[in-house]
């Protein structure tokens, strides 16, 4: 039993290896691409994974900054460091939350509807269609998406730290008066260069990772039936990597 | 070649965090927008110190001043003072300011003074606690009030020895009025103490005559009398 799973298991990374560099092979076949057809499907994914979902972002990140800001005046002033909220509102919300979430976000939303996608394209053999009129599938169809991720998810988290600065602000201010320039000023400081270049790695891993395993697996079912099965796997091992590569990344880069 | 309106929305959504992300390098990197001047906060408990206009030195040279006071009502009442302040001298962060008179009647200033040790630069809105030496005017108005009182209480003591000496004396003369009244008396008690003796003595003499009389002819005694009367 244990052994059939760890060959599965090695079995599934072979594949997603092979998945990998025949998507960097096919990049051989680019010049063939109109540039018009793939800037078309990334315009219409980022608007999909990136425009469509800001409000649900913005949401969230008012509640996150809120429950920070609301936990942070109830508890800090019991240790005498009530001065600190900007500075835990960046050690929260913009280095670790801001990416996570919103790379859940992007996962459960787009995650899942690139892989229905694909998977419902490939049983109606329009994928099929595609290779036999020449063109390279995996580029055509992973290429932009991977494209709009990377500028959908650099772009969430942006706006996802900055609504939760905001909604934490505004949620402080009803406890404690903090001058808004005085926590932007606090923010601004606390905020360094290092977490900037690890918001711009975090959101280039994840947005090359997401649609990655997202397509792997839409091009996985062979049957109607398995297309949820599929679909559910995409979703849960794609989060399951993004809090391994979150947790790997501030562990390289914080300690 | 025209974009689309998904084209211009997406656009939008890219460049805008770019953007915001560039601004916030340029700032990080230390390039400011602001003029020569940086406007900082002080935090006062009252203000009946300082007012807007007030000045705000270092060690006497004039850097600016109170452009603004707001109240803050959490998480209690104090004060939050807009000093405007020039940047053509380094104050540093962890300084202090004081709010202190220029001279004994003179308009109140703030010192602000620098740490010890050098550190950051001072930033736009930072807050500085304000530091107030108690006011010369409150010290002269409660000096003015106690000597008012010690000359009330001075003038009460020395209407009180006034009274009293006058009464004094009155009490020495009632005094010596009445040991000479004593004496006087004393003296004519003593003519009349022997005067009374002498009596006593005839008296004693007398009766110790009629008691005698009275044993020998005790009828004759008692009618003596009598005949006396009727004759």
């Amino acid at each position: 039993m244990i052994s059939r799973k760890i060959s599965s298991f090695w079995n599934g990374i072979k594949n997603f290896n092979t998945y990998i560099i025949s998507i960097i092979i096919s990049f051989k076949s680019i010049k063939h691409l109109r540039f018009r057809s793939i800037f078309t499907i990334a315009v219409n994914q980022t608007k999909f994974t990136g425009i469509d979902a800001m409000p649900l972002v913005a949401s969230i990140a008012i509640l996150i900054g809120g429950t920070v800001i609301i936990q942070a005046t109830e508890n800090f002033p019991k240790f005498g460091i009530e001065g600190f909220i900007g500075n835990l509102l960046v050690l929260i919300i913009a280095r670790e939350l801001g990416p996570l979430i919103t790379a859940i976000i992007v996962i459960t939303r787009s995650g899942s509807a690139i892989t229905t996608e694909i998977a419902t394209q490939k049983q109606h053999n329009e994928i099929f269609s595609l290779e036999l009129m020449g063109i390279d599938t995996k580029l055509y169809i992973v290429f932009p998406r991977i494209i709009a991720s990377i500028f959908s998810i650099f772009s969430l988290i942006i706006i996802f730290d900055i609504v939760g600065f905001l909604g934490g602000y505004l949620i402080a201010v009803t406890t404690v008066y903090i001058p808004i320039d005085n926590f932007l000023t606090t923010v601004m400081d606390a905020f360094s260069f290092e977490d900037l270049v690890i918001t711009l790695v975090k959101s280039t891993i994840y947005g090359i990772l997401i649609p990655l395993i997202s397509c792997y697996y839409g091009f996985m079912p062979n049957a109607y039936f398995e297309i949820p099965i599929y679909v559910s796997r995409a979703v849960i091992r794609t989060v399951w990597i993004i809090f391994l590569i979150n947790a790997l990344i501030s562990a390289m880069l914080y300690f | 070649m025209k974009l689309s309106k998904n084209e211009i929305r997406v656009a939008v959504f890219i460049i805008v965090p770019i953007i915001i992300i560039l601004l916030f390098v340029v700032l990080k990197l230390g390039y400011s927008l602001a003029s020569s001047t940086v406007d900082v906060y002080l935090k006062v408990e009252n203000i009946k110190s300082i007012k807007k206009g007030t000045l705000v030195k270092v060690k006497g040279y004039e850097v600016g001043r109170i452009i603004e006071i707001k109240p803050v009502y959490k998480p209690t009442l104090h004060f939050l003072a807009l000093m405007r302040i020039k940047r053509d001298i380094e104050i540093f962060e962890d300084c202090s300011a004081i709010i202190q008179n220029q001279n004994i009647i003179g308009e109140p200033e703030i010192e602000i003074r620098n740490p010890e040790k050098k550190g950051e630069l001072i930033s736009k809105a930072s807050v500085i606690e304000g530091i107030e030496y108690v006011n010369l005017d409150t010290i002269l108005q409660e000096a003015h009030v106690l000597l008012a009182n010690l000359a009330d209480m001075v003038d009460v003591f020395k209407g009180i020895s006034l009274d009293s000496k006058s009464n004094i004396k009155l009490l020495v003369t009632n005094l010596a009025n009445s040991v000479t009244t004593l004496n006087q008396i004393l003296t004519d008690s003593q003519k009349d103490i022997g005067l009374t003796l002498t009596s006593f003595r005839k008296t004693a003499s007398t009766l110790d005559e009629i008691s005698r009389e009275l044993k020998k002819h005790p009828v004759n005694f008692l009618f003596k009398g009598k005949k006396d009367d009727e004759k």
